[in-house]
Parts: C-alpha cells; structure tokens; sequence
C-alpha cells in the first residue's frame, strides 16, 4: 500500500518509478526524491468524455497528477519518491480497496491510486427520483464520484471518521449530513420521518435519514458540517 | 439500561434496549437497528422548566432518543467527556450538553455575574440524579479538583462544567493598563472554592472579558 498515516492530519505516499497517484490540486505539503506535478486537465482519468461528464455533474474537482518518471538507466535504476499530502487541516482516512467501489464526494477525495478506475455516477440511477431528493438532501447534488478496482483511497472528513459495517443485521441509519463515503454491495435510500412536530416547527432535528442496507462499509464523520 | 461509550473521542455511542435518552437536538450521526426521534418542548422539564427556560434565555432543544440497537452522536467535531454521577449535581452551559440518561433531571440555576462575563448569560444548567452524562469541549478537556487547601483560579472563556460543593466567585484584575488598553487579555478569572471537580477545554470562548 503506498499511503501510510504520519498523523491523523497527513499521509505519506510512495511512489515508485513509472507509478502514479492522483491528488487534489495543491493538496501536497512535501515531498522527497524526483517527483513531478502536471495538472490534470481532465480532472482524472478516462479521457475527454469522461472530462465533459465530469464537467456538467459538477464533480470536477481539481486534480494533478503525482508520478516519478523512469530515468534513463530504466525503472530499477531510478530513486522512487515520497510525498506528503495534506489539506484545510482535515482528518484523512485511508481505505485500501479490493475490487469493490467506493462512492465518494470529489470535494472529500485527497489522493487515490493510478490503478483505480475513477467515475461518476447519477444519483437517479439508484432509486429514481428519491436518489435525486437525496442527493440534494444530504448537499452531495445529483452525482457522485465512484472509484473501483484495486488499490488505496485517502478522503478528508471533518473530526475523524468511525466505520459502521452493513451487514444482514439490519440497515444503518446515517445523518445525511455527516455521512462521508461508502463502499460495497450497498443501497441506499432517503427516508423521512416527517410528522406534524416538524410542520409546527418542532422538529428533532433528524427527519431526513439514509437508509444504507447491503453489505459493505459506511464512514461517518463526527460532525454535521461540510468540508 | 442505556449505555453510554465513547468510539474515539468525538462519537459517543449508545446502546439503547427499548429505553431512551435525552440528546441535544440534531446530534445524530447515524444508527441501527430501531429509533425514533421526538423533540421534547421546553427540555423534558415540564410547563414549569420550559417557561423557566424561555426567561431565562438558557434555551435547551433536547430530543428523546428511544428504540432498539446503537445509536452515534456527535456535534461539530468536539471532543466528548462522560460524566458519572452519584446523586451530586452537574453544573453546564446548555450547549456544551451533548446526551443525558433518563434517570438524571435537568433544571436551571442562577450564575449571577460570573455568566455574564463568560459570555453566556445569567443562567446556567443543572444536572443531578445518578446515571451518566456526555459534555461536550472544545479540544480535550482537563479535569481539576479543588479541595479547601487548594482553591482554581478559571478563565471563564476556558470553564465548560463543573461538579461538586464549589463557591464560585467572578475575580477582575483590571487596572489603568487595561483602561488604556494595554491588558493581558486576562481581566476576569472565576475563582473556585471548596471541594468539587472542574472540567476546563483547552480554548477559549469569545467573551467580553476575554477582550480586555
């Protein structure tokens, strides 16, 4: 795995010659060894429609692209480098994924692998009209940002993450607001618990719930406010 | 019996068996198993404390938490501290209250000038029964006991609650330096004494006598 945690607020990523990692624009704090930075125009992979897609989902976060060339005397020959990410002095959480597909907000996404196939996807692909009354509620707009296959994923969060397993227990119940990723075999549906205390304004202040059942992993933060 | 424990240090989780709790308004950040959410009007205290409440400007929404499965609570990333209490009292700001067991009683006391100057009114909360409590801090707080020998000076911007027997008295230093403008930014101080335990976070509040 080529992310290791300095502390909760920085990570450190290896890159050996000829890999590449993928990180939030300006989101470097130092690094080590023959490393280049090239903005990424197309914000990620994928190429240009990917770009465009991004582009009108409004998921294109700004992204460079961090990678030790091979030197002339080939990959063997040439020092592999180390740098150190960091950003707004958030906390990091690193997921190491294997296979599966992380859904994420490219505004939470610090760094993630070469090797992962990055995407985006519509709302309203899961669940119709309730994923887009979703994604308004839980202010994530109408897309989100997936990334799949294999290899290392850091996302920011506000105050630390806990990871609440979903299993056949039963479903979890998230806080729209301080809900942050998830990955696996995961639905997810927006339920209300609207009742006439909210029409008179005495709500609980939790009438909006997601509701994720599957099998998988949700990561929550410990605070109600956005990045 | 719900069960309150801390999941790092800014989660706190609560195992709920068909009982209930009370938690500051909107503090869920998720659940399973079975929950449901009710405001309680005026902090569960009655017509009595929620008129108390609304004089007082030491407005508490508090929303009953009762169901089946673990509930997580959190509030703008602070740190979380669990109180014990044995039949003493609890005194907190009502904002710095994150989730009280059922079996615990709230209430509201007069704090006189001390308030004030903390920036947070004449009045604050009181809590006393036997059962747990979560308090919420800026950064993790210290906790200070104070025996007779051994009376604590507190920046009021640093005070967050405190338990036991304790006088509290508002102590000024201000002088023809802070007149002109050249204080130490250290004007007002609450000095406790008696016997008690203090919690104080490592941050200070905006407050009037901070400023001076």
């Amino acid at each position: 795995m080529p992310f290791t945690r300095i502390n909760s607020k920085m990570i450190e990523a290896q890159i050996a010659p000829g890999q590449r990692v993928f990180s939030q624009r300006g989101a470097m704090l130092a690094y080590r060894g023959p490393v280049t930075f090239t903005p990424s125009i197309t914000g990620g992979q994928g190429g240009l429609m990917s770009m465009i897609g991004r582009r009108v989902a409004n998921e294109a976060t700004p992204l460079m692209t961090v990678d030790v060339p091979a030197g002339p005397g080939g990959p063997g020959q040439t020092p592999s480098g180390t740098v150190m990410f960091g950003h707004g002095g958030h906390h990091i959480h690193i997921v190491d994924l294997t296979g599966e597909t992380l859904y994420v907000e490219a505004d939470r996404l610090l760094a993630f692998e070469g090797s992962l196939r990055q995407g985006t996807m519509f709302m309203g692909s899961q669940g119709g009209v309730m994923g887009v009354i979703r994604g308004q509620a839980t202010g994530q707009g109408l897309f989100t940002t997936t990334l799949a296959g294999k290899g290392a994923v850091a996302f920011m969060a506000h105050g630390g993450v806990i990871e609440l397993p979903i299993g056949p227990r039963g479903p979890v119940h998230v806080d729209p607001q301080a809900y942050v990723a998830h990955r696996g075999d995961v639905r997810n549906k927006l339920t209300t618990a609207l009742g006439w205390r909210e029409m008179v304004g005495r709500g609980s202040g939790e009438a909006f719930q997601l509701e994720l059942s599957g099998n998988g992993m949700v990561y929550v933060q410990a605070s109600e406010e956005k990045l | 019996m719900a069960f309150l424990r801390l999941q790092g240090t800014r989660v706190l989780a609560v195992d709920l068996a068909g009982d209930a709790v009370r938690a500051k308004n909107g503090a869920m950040v998720a659940y399973d198993g079975e929950m449901t959410f009710k405001k309680m009007t005026g902090g569960g205290e009655g017509l009595r404390g929620l008129m108390t409440r609304r004089i007082t400007g030491e407005a508490m929404a508090v929303m009953e938490v009762k169901g089946h499965g673990t509930c997580y609570f959190a509030d703008r990333a602070t740190e979380i501290n669990l109180v014990r209490l044995d039949g003493e009292k609890l005194f907190v700001e009502a904002s710095n209250l994150l989730v009280t067991e059922t079996s615990l009683r709230t209430g509201t006391t007069f704090t006189g000038l001390r308030g004030a100057s903390q920036g947070n009114g004449l009045f604050t909360t009181t809590v006393e029964g036997t059962g747990q409590a979560a308090i919420l801090s800026d950064g993790p707080a210290i906790v200070l006991r104070v025996t007779a020998q051994t009376p604590l000076v507190v920046d009021p911007g640093a005070y967050v609650a405190h338990t036991g027997g304790l006088r509290q008295q508002l102590q000024t230093a201000v002088g023809w330096r802070t007149l002109v403008g050249e204080g130490s930014g250290e004007s007002f101080q609450i000095r406790f004494e008696g016997d008690g335990l203090v919690y104080v976070q490592p941050s200070e509040r905006i407050t009037v006598g901070g400023q001076l």
